[in-house]
């Protein structure tokens, strides 16, 4: 994640910082501070024209506000204080507390009344009167050294009402003080005051099929190749690993699929009404050897995906979902884009050389080429 | 290396033929049979069936052109431009069917000799490319003039003309003059195909180099893509087919020319026709100012006698014009768009450019492909004017001796002259001149010559019903000679996949088979099996058409079908580059597609993968 820049102070922009929730199509990436990188990326790609599903992202001045006038700040700071991370047992019982304490909170004022209203809002545009959201966190630069200790905030899938967006968005702030993110900042003394926490509600799209994307091909670093991974259901299945997913390969230039394989998907991530929450359940066996997408929307994943690249001037690792309640190519969503790490921490050197033509029919000339 | 049992073809020495083909060995020079003295050598080689040259099993005289390219392609690589690890290609036939062998790599010490020569020629070359282009074909051109020029003596006269004796005897006659036009005839062949490499193994070096930059920078770049960027538009192969769609055009702008050209009739019919009214005369002269050189093209490859030229069956070329005339007055556009696809290339080239991420990589990639374009134009030109122009002034001119031989008995049709080879035609041109010079009722031999015909006629058909093993001999460990990799792509893919389908499966068993993906697209249909193109007339539309290769005749059946598969032949063979031009999918070189497939198969092509699925076998 990149470092979060100094929002350039301007006094349209301060009036903004009071904001307790921003809708997405409100930000970009100078928003970082205020809504954490997921959140900024979102609106940065709305700016775009990509087809992001709408939502709000609940500003670190929304938490703030929060821990301050529920009065619970002071008890949180002092319980992580003093804290060491050989003391395994001292810091989980710290993270409990103070879990706890976020949890049942109860939200009052202003950042409720902006929270109800952004919710209202959303269930409005998307003309459903308990419109289900994905509700996420969404760290701030601080926090985040490397992209790979994202994640590690919580997502809840398929919240409904207002109630229930209320609780996960406090679980989500409360995911802050997990053992792990606690021991992680006492080691690289980050202070636990400073690092500040956003969180957005988004639209959830009721995916058909979901997955990940990379402009680059991840295996061997190849700039010419968009790679998809998807499978049926919400992306979970993809992201956590918990199917093997149908892969695609795509050249860029030509749009050709160069590479499709097909995998026995078991299970897919979808919503039970009757439980309330998405599970795992298993996919139909003769649905489960099927490819989960059409050429046409591979095609569009990748259209969708270079413009992504583009924007950003960097290869990028992207989630998406394909909706069944739209017509192609509305359907097709983004719903998450961050740098691809690998490859583009590497290299920049040349890997030909400086060679004149002649020097490289030389050398081809010079070749022998192994054939067993 | 351990000892393991490595995997390999039969011996060549040990290969047998069916008895049908008995006596086979006779029809050729005996310098292409598999020999005890060369024997030690031969089984340590590779050999594998050419199926670019010699698809079909070998009439004796037209391995002419395989004997001159044997010579003239070698030399290019080892003498000439020096291409330092690369030897030559041997040939050898085993029944009529021709095997080559890309020989193995010489000493370091010559390798270094070579390389230095290679050094300074090669780049002379490549930076004197355009002038050094057009030298050659005017070189060309007065060449195959000469050949056109040559005369065959039409008849053996009862006594010489008067003015060959007075004043003064010529000193030489017509039992000479046979003899000397013969040998000239074989000298031009041999000199047209020691032009015909000129430039083109730098050309395949070339195009090795950049895909090999390509794949640097872009492991995983489809070998169509690299096709694309390279291949031209404006070459002289696809301009026999863009003649005909300008006289289609024009025959649509003239007063009852079209439905002339729309009828059913033959060709001379329509010529009849067309010759009673000024428009039809306006016409018949543009077609007659096109054809030369431009129908003189092959019905096939140009490497058979019995595939005829355009020029010579002009039926064909009138049959496609019906089919232009047809669709232009239905609306639709005939041409290809040639600015387009160069256009399209160029955009190719500069989104790959694009995606290049640093500046020296760019300007190495900028170089690199600077370099292959340079000289790329000769690689598809050469086509036209070697295989199809100048082998159609050959085919004709031997038949001018065929005729000969007809009237002087020694065989019984003008064709039957293919049935010998370039050494024996010398031989029956001299009993034919002794028995002139003799005098009268001298007998000649015909019945000894008639039989040989009939015998080697019998050998060659019974050859069709066979298939004989696609290689033969040891897999080699490294493989540097360019055609070898670039025309008949041979890799350690292909050659895995050849040692598969050794004698273990049927192929009615087979269901996919793999080349290489040389035009993008996916798409499913019934197969038309074409081994000749004279059978091209059965093909009809939306078919997948499935044959050993093509060539540029068979330009306008393209229009007629969905995909395209061949036995043999790279990204840059006919067949891909025609069909990245169309748009339709291809997979060429799967070695095995016209044994596999049959006409009628429901067949999957996808030519992103190179895989070609039966999907469902004909009844």
């Amino acid at each position: 994640m990149e470092p979060a820049t100094k929002p350039i102070p301007n006094p349209l922009k301060l009036e903004k910082e009071m904001d307790y929730i921003l809708d997405f199509e409100e930000l970009n990436k100078n928003s970082l501070q205020m809504v954490g990188g997921k959140n900024a990326s979102l609106g940065e790609m709305i700016g775009v024209g990509i087809h992001v599903p709408p939502g709000f992202a609940v500003t670190t001045e929304s938490y703030l506000r929060f821990i301050t006038d529920t009065g619970i700040k002071d008890t949180i700071f002092q319980a992580l204080s003093g804290l060491s991370v050989d003391d395994v047992e001292a810091l989980n019982n710290a993270s409990a507390e103070v879990q706890d304490l976020i949890d049942n909170a109860p939200m009052s004022g202003n950042v409720r009344a902006a929270i109800e209203e952004g919710y209202a809002q959303l269930c409005t545009k998307c003309v459903v009167e308990k419109v289900p959201v994905a509700v996420r966190s969404s760290a701030t630069a601080e926090d985040l050294p490397t992209a790979s200790f994202a994640g590690q905030q919580d997502t809840y899938l398929w919240v409904e009402g207002i109630e229930n967006v209320i609780d996960s968005v406090q679980r989500c702030w409360a995911s802050l003080f997990t053992p792990r993110a606690i021991s992680y900042r006492i080691k690289n003394d980050f202070s636990h005051e400073k690092v500040l926490i956003s969180v957005g509600v988004q639209k959830m799209v009721n995916s058909r099929t979901a997955g990940v994307m990379f402009t680059i091909n991840p295996t061997d670093g190849d700039p010419s190749k968009v790679v998809i991974e998807g499978s049926w259901g919400l992306g979970e299945t993809v992201v956590s690993g918990s199917v093997n997913p149908d892969k695609f390969v795509v050249d860029k230039v030509l749009l050709e699929i160069s590479d499709k394989t097909i995998s026995t998907k078991h299970i897919q991530c979808v919503y039970d009404p009757d439980r309330g929450e998405v599970v795992n359940a298993d996919v139909e066996p003769d649905v489960q050897s099927k490819c989960c997408m059409g050429d046409y929307e591979i095609k569009e994943l990748v259209k969708i995906g270079k413009e992504i690249e583009k924007h950003y001037g960097r290869a990028m690792d992207i989630e998406w979902a394909i909706d069944k309640d739209f017509s192609f190519p509305e359907s097709v969503f983004i719903v998450q884009a961050r740098p691809e790490t690998v490859w583009s921490q590497r290299k920049k050197e040349s890997i030909i050389g400086k060679k004149s033509g002649y020097q490289l029919l030389m050398e081809q000339a010079m070749k022998r080429i192994k054939i067993s | 290396m351990a000892e393991e049992k490595a995997a390999r073809f039969p011996d060549p020495h040990e290969f047998q033929v069916p008895s049908e083909l008995e006596g086979w060995e006779e029809m050729y020079p005996s310098h292409y049979l598999f020999s005890k003295e060369r024997g030690e050598w031969e089984s340590k080689q590779f050999w594998y069936l050419d199926k670019i040259h010699a698809p079909e099993p070998m009439p004796p005289l037209d391995l002419i052109f395989q004997e001159a390219w044997q010579i003239s392609l070698s030399q290019y690589t080892t003498r000439v431009f020096c291409i330092p690890p690369a030897q030559g290609i041997a040939q050898r036939m085993v029944g009529p069917y021709m095997y080559i062998c890309a020989i193995a790599p010489p000493p370091d010490e010559v390798i270094g000799e070579k390389a230095q020569r290679f050094e300074k020629r090669v780049f002379y070359v490549f930076e004197h490319y355009d002038e050094l282009w057009d030298k050659w074909l005017t070189k060309f051109k007065a060449l195959g003039n000469e050949m056109e020029a040559i005369e065959v003596p039409k008849e053996l006269p009862k006594f010489v003309p008067e003015d060959q004796v007075l004043p003064a005897p010529t000193g030489c006659y017509v039992s000479y003059d046979i003899l000397e036009s013969f040998n000239n005839l074989v000298n031009q062949m041999f000199k047209g195909w020691q032009y015909h490499f000129e430039m083109l193994n730098l050309t395949y070096l070339a195009y090795l180099m950049f895909g090999d930059v390509c794949r640097k920078l872009f492991p995983g770049i489809s070998e169509s893509a690299i096709g694309k960027m390279v291949a031209g538009a404006y070459v002289s192969m696809f301009r026999p087919e863009e003649e005909l769609c300008q006289l289609s055009r024009l025959a649509t702008s003239l007063s009852g020319v079209a439905n002339i050209l729309k009828g059913d009739g033959t060709a001379d019919q329509k010529i009849a026709a067309l010759e009673k009214s000024e428009d039809g005369k306006k016409w018949l002269e543009a077609f007659d100012k096109a054809k030369d050189p431009w129908f003189y093209v092959s019905c096939g490859s140009g490497w058979f006698y019995y595939e005829g030229s355009w020029i010579n069956n002009l039926d064909i070329p009138y049959s496609y014009i019906k089919s232009y005339v047809e669709r232009l007055e239905n609306g639709e556009t005939i041409e290809r768009s040639l600015d387009k696809v160069d256009k399209e290339r160029d955009e190719t080239v500069a989104k790959y450019r694009e995606l290049i991420q640093s500046d020296e990589d760019r300007d190495a990639f900028n170089n690199a492909y600077n370099t292959v374009r340079t000289i790329y134009r000769y690689a598809e030109d050469h086509l036209f004017w070697v295989e199809h122009w100048f082998h159609t002034i050959w085919f004709a001119k031997v038949r001018e001796f065929g005729s000969l031989l007809v009237d002087n008995g020694m065989i019984n049709e003008v064709d039957d002259i293919f049935m010998f080879n370039r050494y024996e035609i010398p031989e029956l041109l001299t009993e034919v001149a002794t028995g002139w010079a003799l005098g009268v009722d001298i007998p000649v031999r015909g019945d000894y010559y008639r039989a040989k015909v009939d015998k080697r006629k019998k050998i060659l058909k019974a050859a069709n019903e066979w298939n004989p093993s696609p290689a033969l001999g040891v897999p080699p460990e490294e493989v540097a000679e360019p055609f070898t990799i670039m025309l008949w792509g041979v890799t350690t893919d292909k050659v895995k996949e050849w040692l598969k389908g050794i004698g273990e499966v049927r192929p009615e068993d087979v269901s996919e088979i793999k080349g290489f993906a040389s035009s993008a697209g996916v798409i499913e249909g019934p197969a038309r099996v074409l081994k000749l193109l004279k059978d091209i007339v059965d093909i009809k539309e939306g078919e997948v058409l499935v044959s050993p290769s093509t060539n540029p005749s068979w330009a306008p059946v393209f229009t007629k079908i969905k995909a395209a598969i061949t036995d043999i032949g790279g990204l840059t063979s006919h067949a891909a580059i025609v069909c990245r031009e169309y748009g339709l999918p291809a997979v060429t070189g799967t070695g095995v597609a016209t044994s596999i497939i049959k006409t009628g198969d429901i067949i999957k092509v996808d030519g992103d993968t190179g895989v070609v699925t039966i999907v469902k076998r004909a009844n």
